[in-house]
């Protein structure tokens, strides 16, 4: 994969934005409470890293993976430290680890990745939709490397576009990451003309 | 001290006390060879099984180059060839993705055990498949032990301690 130029992770931090907003809203509307997302960063560099800028490898997360399909490939990974996944499920009296509370983490994914993606691909024109949500409880450097590495694609460098979403009144925070492939990086920066 | 193997590192060490980590395993292995002879470890983090270019700057992250580099390596630092053992830590499948990646855990693990067959190292011991995630520990020195750890579980012993054995998930 070759370097982006700034104005490329510019334009890649941009969609990161629009699409991270439409998700916290939707979000939002399905807590009843209002959602904060921060300004999402949208960085290049080795896998090691990619790990590494997200926490500590053995830290216990639960993770939701969304595969996109479609268009382009990518991953959509939501990754919540164990008291937010318990605040949130808490809303609805459920508790995290259990078939319930991972069903709900998978719909929080869904409704994520869905709007993030619809709005990504009215952007750039693609036909994108998300396959069902996949909910895991384990380190945090064991899910990011096998969603990286799931395709059994040779990649060096992984272009993370991650943002926070902070929920009003509950304390209770996790990251958005979109791992798009390296042939579905080309093709948004294309559609994007740059 | 505790040096941690990156994806597409490895390292290896002869220092009494010294431990080496690959710390949250998913889809790669954690490979270890130690001879515990000379009191050598060697630790690889291999991420896939084939490199798809004759000569790729990180030679670890392939099963077919790192195997045969990482013997060379605990050679290097005093290790008898024919004392290697092998151990193997990871290559599970947490997620299903479809297309050529199709369990690469499992494809990892096999290159990685073909790769030590072919050069005629055995494998004392490992922890591979199912669905969870892993750490792998070498301790190194003259009570030279690898232990295996799942997320949020208990540390295993799977070389060098009285529960030695093998932990395998079909």
């Amino acid at each position: 994969m070759t370097a982006f130029t700034d104005m490329q992770l510019d334009a890649l931090r941009e969609l990161a934005n629009i699409g991270s907003g439409n998700a916290g809203t939707a979000l939002g509307s399905m807590l009843g409470k209002s959602v904060d997302i921060s300004v999402p960063t949208a960085a290049v560099m080795p896998l090691a890293d990619a790990v590494a800028i997200a926490g500590r490898p053995d830290e216990l997360r639960h993770g939701v993976v969304v595969p996109i399909v479609g268009d382009m490939e990518a991953i959509v990974v939501l990754l919540f430290p164990d008291p937010d996944a318990r605040t949130l499920c808490g809303i609805y009296g459920i508790e995290p680890s259990t078939a319930d509370g991972k069903s709900m983490l998978g719909e929080v994914g869904n409704i994520l990745g869905t709007s993030y993606i619809n709005v990504l691909a009215q952007m750039v024109a693609m036909e994108l939709e998300p396959a069902p949500p996949q909910v895991v409880e384990d380190m945090l450097g064991s899910i990011l490397e096998s969603v990286l590495l799931g395709r059994g694609e040779d990649v060096d460098q992984a272009l993370i576009l991650d943002s926070a979403l902070m929920v009003e009144e509950e304390e209770c925070s996790l990251s958005f990451l979109l791992l798009p492939s390296a042939g579905g990086i080309k093709q948004l920066l294309e559609r994007l003309g740059l | 001290m505790e040096t941690v193997v990156r994806m597409g590192e490895a390292f290896a060490s002869r220092t009494p006390g010294d431990a080496l980590a690959c710390i949250g395993l998913g889809s790669c292995i954690g490979l270890a060879l130690v001879d515990r002879s000379q009191g050598v470890a060697a630790l690889a983090h291999v991420m896939l099984p084939v490199a798809a270019q004759p000569d790729p700057p990180q030679r670890f992250k392939f099963a077919d180059l790192a195997v045969p580099a990482l013997i060379a390596l605990a050679v290097e630092h005093g290790a008898l060839r024919t004392r290697l053992e092998g151990v193997l830590v990871g290559g599970a499948a947490m997620f299903q993705f479809g297309g050529s990646g199709q369990d690469i855990g499992a494809r990892n693990a096999e290159a990685v055990t073909r790769l030590l067959e072919q050069s005629h190292v055995p494998v004392t011991a490992t922890a591979t498949g199912g669905g969870i995630g892993r750490t792998i520990r070498v301790h190194v020195g003259a009570d030279m032990h690898v232990t295996a750890r799942e997320a949020g579980g208990r540390e295993e012993h799977l070389l060098g301690a009285p529960l030695a054995g093998k932990v395998a998930y079909a």
